[in-house]
């Protein structure tokens, strides 16, 4: 008997050869936005709760900039355009490892 | 919640200056608007200011949709002062202070706010506003930055008490 089909092993997607390289989306201090503001963003867009967006607010405002998401370049893609939307500036990079 | 609104309350000179401003910013962001604007770059940011091709794909792609929706919010925020319009230089000084209640509804409290920041973004590109200590207390454009701050600080309070 003839099996019909053998499975090509060197056909199986090999996933290590595309790793899901994480993204971040990183918001910038600016003198122009309110504390308050940017603290209702990151609550009202991301979710999160008020500590950790008054936590992500000061990061910004003391250090320069926060890490306020982290994922597939596509959806850090959208985060970044929201927060444009709200007037923050933010940008989309290669997460460090 | 039906009665969960924002109510924000301004004197009828505030609102026919936050209206001009509107109307002013309409313009900007409007079908005629000049990208080359520093002021329109100021208001869609540049994502990836490190990777030439990627920044400008993503430019292409997205910051026209960006600026309509600019131009989407502001036309909520100038609908909802279209009673306070007017002109301010014949205003009786009794009806320039008369205080007026705006309610804004939940579904426009974004619009707002994002109006309100985006005002402020235009005036501090005109001004070259970038540090907290940029500000001349004899330039009245200072003022206008100042107050809308202000009006921000208080809807953003307002509506977070809806949170």
């Amino acid at each position: 008997m003839t099996p019909l089909a053998s499975p090509d092993i060197e056909e199986i997607v090999d996933l290590a050869a595309a790793p899901m390289v994480p993204w971040e989306v990183v918001v910038w201090n600016d003198p122009v936005n309110l504390m308050s503001y940017v603290v209702r963003v990151f609550r009202t867009y991301f979710g999160y709760s008020i500590e950790r967006a008054t936590q992500l607010m000061r990061a910004v405002h003391h250090e320069g900039q926060a890490v306020v998401a982290t994922g597939p370049r596509e959806t850090m893609e959208v985060h970044a355009q929201a927060m444009h939307d709200y007037g923050l500036w933010a940008t989309v990079r290669k997460a460090e490892r | 919640m039906s009665d969960a609104v924002v109510r924000v309350r301004m004197a009828r000179v505030e609102g026919a200056q936050l209206a001009q401003l509107v109307d002013d910013f309409r313009e900007l962001v409007g079908t005629d608007r000049d990208v080359s604007d520093p002021a329109i770059a100021r208001l869609s940011p540049d994502p990836y200011p490190d990777d030439e091709d990627a920044s400008r794909s993503f430019q292409s792609a997205t910051r026209d949709d960006l600026l309509d929706r600019r131009a989407l919010d502001a036309e909520i925020v100038r609908t909802a002062l279209a009673d306070l319009r007017g002109d301010m230089d014949t205003m009786s000084q009794t009806e320039a202070f008369t205080e007026h209640d705006l309610t804004i509804s939940p579904a426009d409290v974004d619009a707002w706010l994002r109006t309100l920041t985006a005002l402020r973004l235009v005036i501090a590109e005109r001004l070259g506003i970038e540090s907290d200590d940029d500000h001349d207390p004899d330039d009245a454009r200072f003022g206008v930055y100042d107050w809308l701050g202000y009006r921000l600080e208080l809807t953003i309070e307002a509506a977070d008490e809806l949170l």
